[in-house]
Parts: structure tokens; sequence; C-alpha cells
């Protein structure tokens, strides 16, 4: 029998011990490198490439535009008259520091306009201000692009991701720690869940729908705030039953425990995602909504985590069984403590294969929507747009093969690193 | 025929009972699945905003709007006509202000509109009668004769008709109502005078009067089997799926010319990756380590990698006309450059010639990914101890991988095989759009696009079902092919 802690030092082995795996592997360990730059280019894109100065001293005062931008946006700080509506491409500045890229992603440059190329001549007043990926139709400059693209990218990979490894993780680990009968509950409690459900469901959405909606168009914040409060009365109104439940457990046929399915009920779930057509799926939900990359996020996330609840439900079928949740139980702790503090944790490893691979095929389902010109906003340049905007009769190489490039490097990346976990997990080679 | 069908059942039920016994209890398990897909399909189409009825009559005629009663006359007949003038479903779940018989408003922005003004006021007396009040004023607008004096003044009154309409908030309708009221003066449009004032009375009615409450109360009204979604799923199992919204052609036609391509292309691309990834996979993995399998191995893991809507454009630029080399047809499948006079192997010619780039697409993907699954089981199988006692009695080692060892690394690829089904169906939806085949994805994304119901609800009813069966396809062969695995439970 192992003590929590002597559990807690054999996790710590064993996790050194994947490290020790993944970097035997050098193409995963040379990926994750990857990654982290991409990360990087992500996090500071506003520093990298942005037609705002990072310093500039105008009319004899300091400022510092792009830092001051974030300020405005969250409501802290206010531009000042002098550069509410300044040109910040052509304005003199008395001292200034641009950013290595000196354009935006929205930046339009009128003398550069029409694609063109990044190895022909540029009508650009020195190399400084040169567009070295070239420009699009409109102007636009494509590394800028591309640079503002990554965070894009990287943040539907992260995102859906997110929200696919919790509803994976809670889903598979429901089913495969619980199984088909290790749940009880009362028959009181099934009913009056059941008759709360229908409760629940009125008083949190049936009813609010116009509130909702309204709070919807008006900002997506309020909708938000809305949504949550919906989800708050949902649960209360849920629990309201369910102690209710308790008065009804007087009678005895209603104390009789029956066991919920779950591992069924999971099961069939998802059986249904899998047959229907991922895409479909997709394309359905977005082109009903109004474009958004929450939404892109969100679809996303919400239709890919069988992979994970597999995963994890297939790791857990294993894990139950095993001497240390039976030391669990019989020092006499909660089925639940049990489950998210000793039986998850030590089922996680599969998951992060399955999260890695997950990362590269958001990434891909993201530009390919965007390809098509669906689900993020129109004034939302991303890597799929750019793909999508060298399919015009002429042949704007560049438009077509730095984003392209972007997102099979993004891609590749990510499926290596899937692929080094899947080698450094493995039991077999632990020999 | 029947007869040997019968032997089969027969022979199945009498020598492989629990097999038998296995693919009922899932073909059950099937039921439920399917009508949880069918219940989110409808679902997801119900909530698509937009009103179908609007959009065929508007793309059949173009002199609407001439005489209100005709054309609502018309609105409702292709509202039935299509089934849509039942109720969604069984039942509705909704408060006790919503009126049961909703679903009779004909027009759907119109009865969106009232549902939030049930939201607003929760008396639907009044909320109905000041919509009959629109509507008795749209009837008396539309008796007006127009002429020079009139003609500004009646357009303008008829935009804010339409307003009053679609609008619930207090602003948006006042100042309707105020310029309705501005023309009916400045035109001294007398006979609608007497229904305006109708309309602001009852308005005032319907907000003085309102009764909130009611819309706390939940109530649920029940239809019965006269609804849209039985009416579609039991046509569905009779194997009537209803015709296309949008050229009024037979669902079932408009799916079997799509399916054609894509079967067709999903056939050669499939036949041409196994000829060529089986015997790569067995070759590197059993060479596992050579500088032929390291070279295979990152070359197909490149491929994997690579999305293909960027190959797809790429070979378009590249080989696809533009200002490069034009050697192959970017778009389409040459329907145009055939005529009858051809053969069919002119014809066939033709096709491969427009089709040459998508299936270079299609291929590059699904051979990566099988070679390396077919590596993968490969080495897994040549380190069993079957193989080593094959290798101890002396066999020679092409005996050894060829015979023994395919055998069981074919496994994992059957499962594979399987899931063909379904893909078939669905199609590569990226690459039919991009080299514009009419191929099922094709079909499919534009009848979500124009919400063309009856053809999404088919195609994703017979993916899913064909998904189902691909899987209890695939674990059949898994069983006939390895006999430890066995149905009956452990």
């Amino acid at each position: 029998m192992s003590t929590p802690i002597e559990n807690n030092e054999k996790e710590q082995a064993y996790w050194s011990y994947v490290k020790r795996q993944f970097k035997k592997n050098k193409r995963a360990l040379f990926s994750f490198y990857i990654v982290c730059f991409l990360a990087f280019i992500a996090l500071f894109a506003d520093v990298l490439a942005n037609e705002k100065p990072l310093y500039c001293s105008y009319k004899g005062n300091t400022y510092f535009p792009v830092f001051r931008e974030y300020g405005v946006m969250m409501g802290f700080a206010k531009w000042p008259p002098d550069l509410r509506n300044i040109d910040w491409l052509n304005t003199k500045f008395d001292a200034v520091v641009r950013a290595p890229i000196p354009y935006s992603p929205t930046t339009l440059d009128p003398f550069n306009s029409g694609f063109v190329s990044p190895f022909g001549k540029q009508d650009v007043t020195s190399t400084r201000w040169r567009h070295w990926l070239g420009t699009e139709n409109i102007g636009r400059d494509i590394l800028a692009s591309l640079i503002h693209g990554t965070r894009i990218a990287l943040t539907v990979g992260l995102v859906s991701m997110s929200i696919a490894t919790i509803i994976g993780i809670l889903l598979g680990a429901l089913a495969g720690f619980f199984g088909d009968n290790r749940i009880k509950i009362s028959r009181a409690s099934v009913i009056m869940l059941l008759i709360g459900l229908f409760f629940a469901y009125f008083y949190g959405f049936s009813a609010r729908s116009f509130t909702m909606s309204e709070a919807f168009s008006l900002s997506l914040l309020k909708g938000f705030l809305q949504f949550s409060f919906s989800i708050l009365i949902f649960i209360a109104v849920l629990g309201g039953f369910y102690l209710l439940g308790f008065v009804l457990k007087i009678i005895p046929f209603f104390k009789t425990k029956v066991a919920i399915p779950l591992d069924i009920i999971v099961q069939r779930l998802t059986e249904i995602f899998l047959s229907i057509p991922r895409l479909f799926l997709i394309l359905a939900i977005v082109a009903i909504a109004k474009p958004g990359i929450f939404l892109v996020m969100a679809v996303i996330g919400f239709t890919s985590w069988t992979g994970i609840s597999s995963f994890i439900r297939a790791e857990l079928l294993k894990v139950r069984n095993l001497e240390f949740i039976e030391a669990a139980e019989a020092l006499g702790y909660s089925r639940w403590r049990i489950l998210f503090k000793h039986a998850i944790p030590n089922a996680l490893s599969p998951v992060l294969i399955a999260v890695a691979f997950g990362i590269a095929s958001a990434i891909l389902v993201e530009s390919f929507l965007s390809f098509i010109g669906l689900g993020i906003p129109a004034e939302v340049l991303t890597w799929g747009k750019l793909l999508a905007l060298s399919r015009g009769g002429k042949s704007q190489l560049w438009v077509a093969i730095f984003p392209g490039l972007a997102i099979f490097l993004t891609v590749t990346v990510f499926n290596l690193i899937g692929e080094g976990l899947t080698d450094a997990l493995d039991p077999r080679q632990k020999k | 025929m029947a007869g040997f069908f019968l032997f089969v059942i027969l022979f199945i039920c009498v020598f492989l009972r629990n097999m038998f016994k296995y693919i009922l209890k899932r073909i059950l398990i099937f039921i439920p699945t399917l009508l949880v897909i069918s219940l989110l399909t409808f679902l997801l189409s119900v909530s698509v905003p937009g009103d179908p009825v609007e959009q065929m009559l508007s793309s059949a005629s173009e002199n609407g709007g001439k005489n209100v009663l005709a054309s609502e006359q018309a609105y409702i007949d292709k509202r039935k006509n299509l089934g849509l003038d039942l109720p969604v479903f069984y039942f509705s779940l909704s408060n006790k202000a919503t009126p049961k018989n909703l679903h009779e408003i004909p027009k759907k922005l119109h009865r969106e509109n009232l549902e939030v003004f049930i939201n607003k006021y929760g008396n639907w007396n009044e909320i109905n009668s000041y919509y009959q009040s629109v509507k008795q004023l749209e009837i008396a607008v539309s008796h007006i004769d127009k002429d020079s004096s009139n003609a500004d003044a009646l357009i303008a009154v008829k935009d804010n008709l339409y307003k009053l309409y679609i609008n619930h908030d207090d602003a948006t309708l006042t100042s309707a109502k105020k310029n309705i009221q501005k023309n009916i003066q400045i035109a001294s449009l007398q006979s609608i005078s007497a229904p305006f004032q109708n309309t602001v009375a009852a308005y005032t009615a319907m907000k003085t009067k309102a009764t909130t409450w009611k819309n706390s109360i939940p109530s649920i009204h029940w239809y019965g089997s006269q609804n849209q979604y039985h009416q579609w799923i039991t046509k569905f199992f009779k194997g009537d799926f209803g015709i296309s919204y949008q050229d009024q052609r037979p669902v079932k036609t408009v799916i079997w010319d799509a399916l054609r391509w894509t079967l067709m292309l999903s056939l050669i691309s499939m036949f041409i990756t196994y000829l060529i990834s089986i015997p790569l996979g067995v070759y590197s993995g059993a060479h596992k380590g050579s500088r032929f399998d390291k070279t295979t191995t990152t070359i197909l893991f490149l491929l994997y990698s690579l999305p293909s809507f960027w190959v797809a454009t790429l070979l378009i630029m590249f080989l696809g006309g533009g200002d490069f080399l034009g050697w192959f047809p970017a778009y389409g499948v040459g329907t145009d450059a055939i005529d009858d006079s051809m053969n069919i192997f002119q014809v066939a010619g033709v096709r491969m010639y427009y089709l040459f780039l998508p299936l270079v697409c299609f291929i590059y993907p699904s051979l990566a990914f099988i070679s390396r699954q077919m590596r993968g089981a490969m080495i897994n199988t040549l380190s069993q101890d079957y193989i080593r006692t094959a290798r101890a009695k002396g066999l020679d080692e092409k005996t050894v991988l060829w015979k023994h060892a395919i055998k069981n690394s074919l496994l994992p690829i059957i499962t594979l095989f399987a899931s063909i089904f379904p893909l078939a169906i669905s199609g590569a939806v990226t690459l039919e759009i991009i080299f514009s085949i009419p191929g099922m994805g094709k079909t499919v994304v534009e009848a979500i696009f124009s919400r063309n119901y009856p053809i999404v609800y088919t195609v994703v009813m017979f993916s899913a079902i064909l998904t189902l069966v691909g899987n209890l396809v695939a674990d059949i062969l898994y069983a006939l092919v390895d006999p430890r695995i066995s149905f009956s439970k452990k």
C-alpha cells in the first residue's frame, strides 16, 4: 500500500522519466522549441508588427502608443487629442522608435497595393519600410498579418482544446471510473432530478431566452454574464429539486437505489458525435451563428472531446482497479475525492497526446474555415484568409506560400510533439 | 435470392449464435443513437435564421407585393406545400402566455417578432389584436390607388408598416407610427386613417394590459404526430427524402448525382492508396531503422501534416493555368469537354485529365496515414514470439514477412477500411470546394448555406448510419480475422 506522499514521489519520478524520454526525441524537442517561438510571436505580436511606434515624442510630449493601446482597450487610458486621429505612418515625430515591422495587419499601404512582390521593386522610402513578404490586394503587409495571425491560430488551438479537454476528462472519467453500476442514487432523486431538469431549463433558459439574446446583441460580455446567470439559476433550481427528493424518500418505494448507467450514456454520446461528420457539424453551426473567433473556438472545442474522453475512460478502467485506489477507499475517502485527487491525475498522461494532436487539427479546421470565408469576422486577417486571397486569377505566389507555410509548420510541430509524447509515454519502451 | 438470404440468416443463427446476438444488440443500440442524431440535425435546421419559404418565393417570382392578399395566399400555399405549417415537434415547452397555435401565424419573421412581444407583455389576446390591426392596415393600404400625388407617401407608409411587423422596441415602433401619421396627413390618405387609429389603440392596449407574470409559469403544449419532425422521420424511413428546396428536384436524385462523383473519387484514391501504402509500410516496418525507412517516415510525416487545401491551391497555381504551367484544368470535372460522339474510353480520358489534380490531393494524406499505420503494425507484429519461432525453424525472411507477419499486421488496416463508408458520403469537403467537383461535400455545404434542409438532413442521417454500420462491420471483420476476439461476454 502506498501512502499519498509516496504516491506523489512516484508521480514526480514518472514525470521526470517522461521528460527524459521526450528530450531524447530530437525532433519532438526541436518542435517544442518552435512552439515556444510561435508562442513568443503570438504574445508579442503587437510589439513586433505595429504601425504605432513603440515610443514617440510628439509636440513635446512622450508617448508609448503600443502600450497605451492596451490601456485604451481595457478602458484605463484615453488617447490624447493630438494622437486620436493621427496618421501613424506618415506623421513626422520628434523622436520615434518603431516596431521591427512598422505595419499593423490593418494598415493599408496605398503605394504598394495590388499584390506587390517581396522580390521586386517596392514603392517605399527605405528598406526600413520594405514589405519583406510582399503585400496583398489592398496593400496590407503580409508579414504583419502573419505575425498577428499566429496569435489567432494559437489561441484557437489552445482555447478550443481546453474546452475539449475539460469536457473530455469529465465525461471520460465519469464513464471509466463509475462504469454502469457504481453510482447509485435513490428513485426519489432520479424522479426529482428529471422533474427538476424541466423546471431548471424553463427558468434558467426558456424564460430568459429573450433577456439573453438582448444582452448578447449588446455586447459579448453582457451576454456572457446573463448566460452565466442562467446557468446559476439552472443549478439552483436543480439543486432545490434534488433536496426535495430527500422528503420523498420517506416512502420506501422511492428509497430503493438504482444504478445510473453512466458508461452507456457517455459511450452513446461519443458515438453520436463520431457519427455526424465533424466538419458538417462545425459548418452548420458556424453558418447559423454570427461570425466571431470565440464561436469558432467553442464549436471546435465542443466537437472534438471524443478522443480525449475515450483515452481517459480507457485509462481509468485500468486505474480504478489499482491498489492505491483501493487504499484510498479503505481510508474512507469519498469517491469524488478519490476520482478527482487520485484517479484522474494518474490517468492524465495519454490525454497530453490527444491534446497535442487536437491542437494541430483545431488550427487546421480554423484555417480551413477562414479559407472558405466562414466564422472569423471580416476585419480579422488569419492565415487561412491570407491563403484564400491568393485564389485570384493572377499568380500571387507569396500570398499562397507564406501563410500556407505558417499553417504547415504549426500543424507539423504539434503533430511531432504528439508523436514524441506517444513514444515517451509508451510503457513498452520502459524496458 | 430470398431463399439464399434466409439460409445465410439461418446459418448465422445456428452456428454463430453469439455473433448473431452481438449484432442484434448492436443494431438495437443504433436506434436511439440515430434518433438522437436526427433530433440534433433537426434542431440545428430549425434554429437557422431566415425563412426558407420567403427565399423560395423570392427566387420564383419577382412580382410580389402587388396584391397583399394574393401574395400572402401564395406564401401560405408554399408553406403548406413544404410541410412547414405544422408545429415543429410533438410538444412545445413554453409558458402560459404563449398560445398553443402560434405556429399558425404563417410568416416566420412575424412569428418571431410576436414571440418577443409575448416575452415582453405576456398578453396574447392584446398582442394578437395588435397584429391583426396591422394586417388590416396593410390591406387598407394596398387598396389605395397609386397616383403621382401620393406615390412617395405610399412608399413611406409601406416601409414603416413593414417596420411594425418585425420590430419590437418601443422607440422604433413609435417613430414608425409617427412617420405613418405624418404621411397620412401629407397625402391625405383618409381611407387608412381609421385602421391606423385602430393599430395605435391596439398597441397602447397591449402595452398597458401587460400580464408578464404569465411568462413565468411553464406549460407544455402537446401536438401529437401532426408535426414537422414526425412527418420527416417517418417519410425518411419509408425512403422518401423530400424535394430539394432550391431546384425542386427530389433529394434522392440530387444526392445520387453528387454521390457518384464522391464515390468514384474515393474508390479510385483508396485503391491507389492501398496499392502503394501497404507494400511501403510493410517494407519500411521490416527494415526499421534503415535509411530507406528513415527517409520514407520523414517524408510521409511531412505529407501527413501538409494541409490539403494549401497543396490544392499551390497545385492549381503551378499546374492549373495561371502564369506557370497550364498542364491541367484547375476547376470542374470536364462536363463541357465531353460530347456524345466520344466513346467510353475517351470520356474516361477526359475525366481523368480533369480529376488528376484532385486525385493527387485526395491520395497523399491517406497514403501517408495508412503507410504509417501499416509500418507501426508491422513493427509490432515482428516483435511477437511466433515470428521468432518462424525464423527459428528456418523459414526464409520473405515467407515470414509476407505470409506470417502480414496477416496480423493487417488488422488495424481493417478498421480503417470501415471508415471509408462514411468518408465516401461526407466527401472531402475541402477539395470538392476548391476544385469545384459536384460531389457530396460541395452539395452539402451549399445546402447548409442556402438552408436547403431536406438535403442536409438526409446526408447527415446517411453518413451517421454508414458510420455506425461501418464500425459494426469493422468489429465483425476483426473477430473473423482474429479468433482471440470473442463476441460473448467475458
